[in-house]
């Protein structure tokens, strides 16, 4: 684990700073103007997102599959940095949003609602990892929210084509740009920094996941000591105080 | 037994947010914003003073600012409608430009209050001849 982190920390900081370069020298919107450069930020963090769940999505069948914790670790791991990631969006989208929009939210954009949403609900995941104490319980419960909460993914990523949405639809994940075709709604030189910083943001995502699993290992492993030597967990000995003997005061 | 007083609050939450933002918001503004062509349509359900949204291009030369309120028409290519809007546009309203305005019906124009731009799915340089991208027109 120390030896791929201190092989994939530095690729991850070298391909950010590669990634802001590109970003930078791209050329200028000819209608957005300078704000169009959070698209750098924005878009690899909601993808990031999307691959952070489909992880998590992966691992939770895994887990329900082989019964081994691993998979249990990944998924955690994978749902943690899916939230940073989602939190990063809905930010950067509301920073855009305020200058080129004139708004930083909009309660009835299907695609801001549908994140928002998706946000709560893998916090909602967090929140039920930390509500079971039992390690097996907790994976088997946690991995059921995880394969149940991705049908929502589809829904953030179609809901600019399905609904009349304030957002703009997909310009990349779209045929003339998947394909190449000159009628591509991007210019070349901002789609090259875009993919650019899609693969920095790929290095942190991978950087942060191999040390976030090595921690919940660490975890586990110290879960388990826990239990052998039957420890009371911290708060336990913590009782109401007793006031049977008046308030003398 | 002690989490479960954690985790019937928190699905209880979690089905609330979700019933909240599916069908209380979203359901009502299925639609985000009508088409000029719509709001024209359905000019009998919405009376003066009842808001919706409405959405199209900026048409060509058609704003015109007036001290507190900015006159512009909106148009999707078929309908034309003039907007009477209060208050400061944002920077990026301009000719061409793709607008939403939150407002009413008020006889024959629409009178807002809010303004968004909003902006299409392209992301161009400047060209050879240095010609800035040119969204398309409403007009």
């Amino acid at each position: 684990m120390k030896k791929t982190l201190s092989i994939l920390a530095p690729l991850a900081v070298v391909g950010v700073v590669i990634g802001f370069t590109f970003a930078m020298t791209a050329p200028i919107d000819a209608y957005q103007g300078i704000f169009q450069k959070t698209m750098y930020v924005h878009v690899p963090s909601a993808w990031l997102a999307y691959i952070s769940f489909a992880v998590t999505l992966i691992a939770s069948i895994g887990y329900l599959a082989k019964k081994d914790l691993r998979w249990d670790r990944i998924a955690a791991s994978s749902a943690e940095m899916g939230v940073f990631f989602t939190g990063l969006a809905l930010m950067t989208g509301m920073i855009w949003g305020r200058p080129v929009w004139g708004t930083f939210w909009d309660w009835g954009d299907a695609r801001l609602v549908l994140t928002a949403l998706m946000f709560i609900v893998y916090l909602g995941y967090l929140a039920l990892r930390r509500s079971i104490a039992e390690p097996t319980t907790r994976a088997r419960r946690s991995a059921v929210f995880g394969i149940v909460a991705f049908v929502q993914i589809p829904l953030v990523h179609f809901s600019v084509s399905w609904w009349r949405t304030l957002h703009q639809q997909a310009t990349v994940l779209r045929p003339e740009t998947l394909t190449g075709a000159a009628d591509a709604p991007i210019d070349p030189l901002m789609l090259r920094a875009l993919m650019v910083n899609l693969l920095a943001f790929t290095l942190v995502y991978a950087t942060f996941m191999v040390a976030r699993v090595w921690i919940a290992k660490l975890e586990d492993e110290r879960e388990e000591r826990h239990a052998l030597e039957n420890i009371e967990i911290a708060g336990a000995a913590i009782s109401a105080p007793d006031f049977d003997g008046g308030f003398d005061d | 037994m002690s989490h479960r007083w954690f985790i019937i609050p928190s699905v209880a939450i979690i089905l609330v947010a979700i019933g909240f933002f599916a069908w209380g918001n979203l359901n009502k503004n299925l639609v985000y914003y009508l088409t000029p062509t719509e709001a024209v349509e359905k000019r009998a359900d919405f009376p003066d003073g009842e808001r919706f949204k409405l959405g199209g291009l900026v048409v060509d030369g058609s704003i015109q600012e007036d001290g507190q309120v900015v006159r512009f028409q909106i148009s999707d290519g078929q309908t034309t409608i003039d907007v009477v809007h209060e208050g400061t546009p944002p920077q990026l309203f301009k000719d061409g430009a793709g607008a939403v305005v939150e407002g009413a019906w008020q006889g024959d124009h629409f009178e807002s209050d809010v303004l968004i731009v909003r902006h299409d799915e392209q992301y161009r340089g400047v060209d050879e001849e240095g010609q800035p991208y040119e969204p398309p027109t409403g007009s």
